[in-house]
C-alpha cells in the first residue's frame, strides 16, 4: 500500500484517490474559442463550459478551470491514448498539457458534504449552493484545489497538486473529523 | 473584505493579490516614453475615494481584475475582467483613429 493510500485509510474517510485516469489541461488559443467549441461539440457532443461547471460527455468529464481553460478527465482504456487524441482534435485551436502526473484527484463519495467539511471550506459548500455539476477553484489551508460535484450528485472530487497530496489528505482528515 | 470575481463569484480577500493602480501602461514606442514611464512609475495619485485597481485572483481562476474600490471605506463598487477592459479600450482606440 502506498503511503498516501495508508494516510487515507488511517483517516477512515470515505475518500479515495482516483487512479487510472488521463487528465489534460486545455487552454483556448487567442481568438480560437468559437472554433474550439465547434470541434468540442463534434467530439464530445457538448460545448465547453464558460462558467464554473463540469459536464459529462462521452465518458469524459470536462471541468471549467478559468476563463477559456478546462481540465478533461478521462478513464484510461486499453489501446487508447486520450492525450494524443485530444491533441489531434484540438490541434491549432488550444494548448494542451498532460497533467495526469502532476495532479492527485481525491473522491469523497457522498451526496452532500459532512458538517465539518462544510465548515472547513472557504466557499459556500452547502449542498443547495454548491450544486451537482458545480466547480470551484479555491484554496484550503493554503493548498490550491479544484473541486467539483459530479453532475449526477453522487460524489465530490478534489484535484490538488500531487506534491501536496499528503498534506491535502491530512487536511481532508482534519476537515472531515 | 470580499470581492465578487466575475468568473468565480464572491470570494474572500485571501484568494486575491493586489497589484495597484489600474492606470494604463504607457506605450514604450511613443516619443515621450521615458517621461511617460517616469510619471507611470513614480507620480501616482493617492486617491481618497473610488479608485480603479488591478487585483489578481491568485487562488482562484488566475484572472486579472479591474476593481473599483473606495479607499476610504473599502467598499467594492465594481469588478470587471481586466481582459474585457483591455479589449474595450482597444476598441475605443480603434474607433478614435
Ligand atoms: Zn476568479
Amino acid at each position: 500500500m502506498s503511503e498516501l493510500a495508508n494516510d487515507i485509510k488511517k483517516a477512515s474517510l470515505e475518500a479515495s484517490e482516483r487512479t487510472g485516469l488521463t487528465v489534460t489541461h486545455v487552454a483556448a488559443r487567442r481568438g480560437a474559442r468559437a472554433s474550439l467549441d465547434d470541434v468540442a461539440r463534434a467530439a464530445f457532443g457538448v460545448s465547453l463550459p464558460s462558467s464554473p461547471k463540469a459536464v459529462e460527455a462521452r465518458g469524459a468529464l470536462i471541468v471549467w478551470t478559468g476563463p477559456d481553460q478546462w481540465l478533461i478527465v478521462q478513464k484510461d482504456e486499453t489501446g487508447r491514448d486520450h492525450y494524443a487524441e485530444l491533441a489531434k482534435t484540438f490541434n491549432g485551436l488550444a494548448s494542451l498539457v498532460d497533467v495526469t502526473d502532476s495532479r492527485t484527484i481525491f473522491r469523497i463519495a457522498a451526496s452532500r458534504p459532512s458538517e465539518t467539511l462544510l465548515r472547513n471550506m472557504g466557499i459556500d459548500f452547502h449542498e443547495n449552493s454548491f450544486q451537482p455539476g458545480d466547480v470551484a477553484i479555491t484554496h484550503v489551508s493554503h493548498l490550491g484545489v479544484i473541486v467539483w460535484r459530479l453532475p449526477d450528485g453522487t460524489a465530490y472530487d478534489f484535484a490538488c497538486a500531487r506534491t501536496y497530496s499528503r498534506e491535502f489528505a491530512d487536511w481532508l482528515r482534519k476537515a472531515s473529523a | 473584505m470580499r470581492i465578487h470575481c466575475p468568473h468565480c463569484g464572491e470570494r474572500s480577500l485571501d484568494e486575491f493579490s493586489y497589484l495597484g493602480d489600474a492606470v494604463v501602461r504607457p506605450d514604450p514606442a511613443s516619443p515621450n516614453a521615458q517621461e511617460a514611464f517616469y510619471t507611470y512609475g513614480y507620480e501616482r495619485s493617492n486617491v481618497a475615494g473610488p479608485m480603479q485597481e488591478l487585483w489578481y485572483h491568485a487562488a482562484g481562476c488566475h484572472a486579472w481584475l479591474v476593481v473599483t474600490r473606495d479607499t476610504r471605506t473599502h467598499e467594492i463598487l465594481e469588478v470587471k475582467s481586466a481582459h474585457e477592459v483591455a479589449l474595450a479600450r482597444q476598441k475605443v482606440a480603434g474607433t478614435a483613429q
